[in-house]
C-alpha cells in the first residue's frame, strides 16, 4: 500500500458558528490542526462560511492570529448542505489544501462526507487522535461503541477530517505565531445558484426534564436493562438517594421505555451530577458526550470490555438484574446494626 | 409510482466480544454467526414501509453490500416487508471503507430511478456515518442526515424533513426529489415481521450481484490497524462475588455520604 508522506501544504479549518458567534468546538479543531502540523500554525487557515461575515472574520483573525477566508454568500446562512458543499468544493479546488478539518458536529457530519466524495478527497470521521509514524500520518477513531480503536490513513491528495468535540483542548490564542500577530482576511464571494435544498428554519427542542439538571445523583438505564419492567430496579436504586433522577441512553427512549426528556447525551441532555450510575450502558461517544462532566461515575455492565469502564471511577462487571437488587437490599439495612 | 431503496448493513451483534483479526485490519469473523441488521437501518426500513402504507403502489427495495452471510440480513428485510432484496456480494470478509461501499451502492442504484434512498445515520460497527451522504453525492441526489421526521405530499416533488441537532433541536428543510435521507434512531418504532411476510420471504429469491461486476472503486483511504483501547485500570473494578461487590459499592456510597 502506498505510504502518504505529509506534505508541506495547508490545513484548512471550517469554522462553525451559531447566531453569529464562533462555537468553542472550532477552537478545538484549530488545536487539532496544530497537533497535525506539529504545533506550527503558519499553514493553518480558517474558512468562515456565512452571510455578512467579513467583520467577524476580521475579529477572528485578530483574536486568534491565523489567516481567515470569509466565504460570503447569502445562501450560506442559515446552513444549507447543498450550498455549503458547492461553495466549499469550489474554494478547495482552488486552494488545494492537504487537509480540511471540520468539527464532528451534526452540521459537520451532514456535509463532510458528501464534500469529500465530490472532490475526490479521502474522508475520515470522528477523529480522536492523530499520530505520525515515520511520516505515515494515521488518525484514530472509535468503532463498536468504543470497544476497539481504528487507525486510518489517507491515500488521496486531499483529506477531509471531522474532529470529535471534547478531545482536543482548545486554545484561545496561538503563541506559535510570532511574525505577524494578526491573521490576514480574504473575502471570497460565492454566487447564489438554483437550490434543490430549501431551508425552512429551526425547531427548538422541547423543555427537558429539570430534575436531571439539578440532581446530585443520576441513575441511568441503557439497553442492558433488557426489559421495560427492569426500569423498576433503576427507579428503586435512584430512590435510595436524595436529590436523584433517572436518566437513560437514547436507545431506551427509542424503545419507548422512557420519554426523550430522560435522554442523556449529544442529542439529549448534558448533565454533571456528583454521582452518575450507568446501568447497562455501553459508553458510546454520543452518550458519554452528555455525562463526561459527572464528578464520580459508577458503571455496571456485564461486558468487561464496555467502553463505559474507561471513564468510570468504579466498575462492576455483573448482570445488573442480579447486582442492583443486592445493592438495594444492602443499602436498606442499617449499617450499624449487627448483621 | 414511488421507488424507494433502503441501504441495510449487516453488523456483528455488539454485545458479543469483538476480537481483532490477525491481519489487524478488521475484526475476527464470528463463528457463531450472531450477525444482524444494523439497528439504525431498521428505522430506515420501517420509514420506507410507512411511506408505502401512506402511498400505496410504492415499491421498496432493500440492499446490502456484504459477504455471503449478509444474505440473511437482506432476507430479514423481506420478512419485515421489503418488496425485493438485493445482495451485492463481496468475495471476502475484508473491511471496506465507506467510499468503496458507497461507490458500489451507487453503481447499482445509478440507473434504477429511485425517488428516495434511505440509509441509517451510521453503522453500529464502523460508526462512520458516511455511506449515505456519499451515495447522495455520487448520484447527485439532495440529502439530509440525522433525519427525525419526513413528509411527502402528493404531487409535490419535494420531501420535507427535520434533521436533529445537538441537544435535540431540529432544523427543517425541503429537499427536491430524488433525495437521500440518513435516518436517525427514534424516527419511528420498527415493527416485528408479519407471518405472511416471513412465509413469502422464505421462498422469494434475492437478487444477488457479484461486486466484481463493476470495476472496483479506487480506495481513497485505508485501515492501518485496529487497536484495543488503553486498558482500564484494574483498580477501577470491584472484585469478589456479586454480594461482595455490592457490599463494597454500598460502602463507597456511604463513605461519600451519598447514601
Ligand atoms: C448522531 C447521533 C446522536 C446520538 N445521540 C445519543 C445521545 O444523545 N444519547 C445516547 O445515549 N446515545 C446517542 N446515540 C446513540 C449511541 O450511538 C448508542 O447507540 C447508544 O448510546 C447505545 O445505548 P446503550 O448503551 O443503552 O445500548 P448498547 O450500546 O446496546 O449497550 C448495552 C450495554 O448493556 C450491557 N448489558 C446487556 N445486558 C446486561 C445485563 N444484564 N447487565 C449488565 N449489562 C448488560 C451490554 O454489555 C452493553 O454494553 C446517538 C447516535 C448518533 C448517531
Ligand atoms: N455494506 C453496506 N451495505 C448496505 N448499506 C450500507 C453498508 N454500509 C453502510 N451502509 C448504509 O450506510 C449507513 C451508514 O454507514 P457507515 O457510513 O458505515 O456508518 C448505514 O446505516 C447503512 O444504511
Amino acid at each position: 500500500m502506498a505510504m502518504m508522506r505529509c506534505r508541506d501544504n495547508e490545513i484548512m479549518v471550517v469554522a462553525e458558528l451559531l447566531e453569529g458567534r464562533i462555537l468553542p468546538v472550532t477552537h478545538e479543531v484549530i488545536a487539532f490542526a496544530l497537533a497535525l502540523r506539529g504545533g506550527d500554525s503558519q499553514f493553518i487557515r480558517m474558512i468562515v462560511p456565512g452571510r455578512d461575515i467579513q467583520e467577524m472574520a476580521n475579529e477572528l483573525a485578530d483574536a486568534i492570529g491565523i489567516d481567515v477566508i470569509a466565504l460570503e454568500g447569502d445562501h450560506l446562512d442559515p446552513y444549507n448542505a447543498e450550498a455549503w458543499k458547492m461553495a466549499l468544493s469550489a474554494l478547495l479546488a482552488e486552494w488545494n489544501p492537504r487537509y480540511v478539518c471540520i468539527p464532528h458536529t451534526s452540521l459537520g457530519c451532514d456535509f463532510a462526507p458528501g464534500l469529500a466524495a465530490g472532490i475526490e478527497a479521502s474522508c475520515i470521521t470522528a477523529i480522536e487522535g492523530v499520530c505520525n509514524r515515520e511520516g505515515l500520518i494515521t488518525f484514530t477513531r472509535s468503532i463498536f461503541n468504543g470497544k476497539v480503536m481504528m487507525q486510518v490513513a489517507s491515500d488521496a491528495d486531499m483529506t477531509v477530517l471531522t474532529v470529535l468535540p471534547g478531545v482536543f483542548k482548545a486554545e484561545e490564542k496561538f503563541p506559535t505565531f510570532p511574525d505577524h500577530k494578526k491573521g490576514r482576511v480574504e473575502v471570497v464571494r460565492v454566487p447564489e445558484v438554483l437550490q434543490k435544498t430549501r431551508v425552512l428554519g429551526m425547531i427548538r427542542a422541547e423543555e427537558r426534564d429539570l430534575d436531571l439538571s439539578i440532581a446530585d445523583v443520576i441513575v441511568s438505564a441503557g439497553r442492558g436493562i433488557g426489559h421495560e419492567e427492569n426500569l423498576a430496579l433503576i427507579r428503586q436504586l435512584a430512590g435510595l438517594f436524595s436529590k436523584s433522577a433517572v436518566g437513560c441512553s437514547r436507545t431506551v427512549c427509542d424503545l419507548g421505555w422512557l420519554g426523550y426528556k430522560h435522554q442523556i447525551g449529544l442529542t439529549g441532555k448534558t448533565v454533571s451530577p456528583k454521582l452518575y450510575i450507568a446501568c447497562g450502558i455501553s459508553g458510546a461517544i454520543q452518550h458519554v458526550a452528555g455525562m463526561s462532566g459527572s464528578k464520580y461515575v459508577v458503571a455496571v455492565n456485564k461486558d468487561p470490555g464496555a467502553a463505559i469502564f474507561q471513564m468510570a471511577d468504579v466498575g462492576i462487571v455483573e448482570d445488573l438484574t442480579i447486582f442492583i437488587p443486592l445493592v438495594i437490599d444492602l443499602s436498606q439495612t442499617d449499617p450499624h446494626s449487627p448483621a | 409510482m414511488m421507488k424507494i431503496l433502503v441501504c441495510i448493513k449487516q453488523v456483528l451483534d455488539s454485545d458479543r466480544p469483538v476480537r481483532i483479526h490477525s491481519s489487524g485490519k478488521w475484526i475476527e469473523t464470528d463463528p457463531h454467526g450472531l450477525y444482524r441488521m444494523n439497528r439504525f437501518d431498521e428505522f430506515a426500513l420501517e420509514e420506507a414501509l410507512r411511506i408505502r402504507e401512506a402511498f400505496p403502489g410504492t415499491w421498496v427495495d432493500a440492499l446490502s453490500v456484504g459477504p455471503e452471510r449478509a444474505a440473511q440480513t437482506v432476507r430479514r428485510a423481506l420478512e419485515l416487508g421489503a418488496d425485493e432484496g438485493i445482495h451485492i456480494l463481496l468475495d471476502d470478509e475484508r473491511y471496506r471503507m465507506p467510499w468503496e461501499t458507497a461507490s458500489r451502492i451507487a453503481a447499482y442504484a445509478g440507473n434504477k430511478g429511485y425517488d428516495l434512498i434511505l440509509a441509517g445515520v451510521m453503522a453500529e460497527d464502523d460508526m462512520q456515518g458516511q455511506v449515505g451522504p456519499m451515495v447522495a453525492e455520487i448520484m447527485g441526489y439532495s440529502s439530509a442526515t440525522a433525519v427525525m421526521s419526513e413528509k411527502l405530499i402528493p404531487d409535490d416533488n419535494r420531501i420535507y424533513v427535520e434533521r436533529e441537532l445537538e441537544g435535540g433541536h431540529r432544523e427543517a428543510f425541503a429537499l427536491t426529489l430524488p433525495a437521500l435521507l440518513s435516518v436517525q434512531s427514534g424516527i419511528n418504532r420498527p415493527r416485528y415481521p408479519a407471518l405472511s411476510h416471513v412465509l413469502r420471504a422464505r421462498s422469494q429469491k434475492l437478487i444477488t450481484i457479484a461486486a466484481k461486476t463493476w470495476n472496483p472503486p479506487a480506495p481513497r483511504d485505508h485501515v492501518v490497524c485496529l487497536v484495543e483501547p488503553a486498558p482500564v485500570k484494574s483498580s477501577v473494578f470491584l472484585s469478589g462475588s456479586p454480594l461482595e461487590k455490592a457490599e463494597k459499592l454500598v460502602k463507597i456510597l456511604r463513605e461519600n455520604a451519598w447514601l
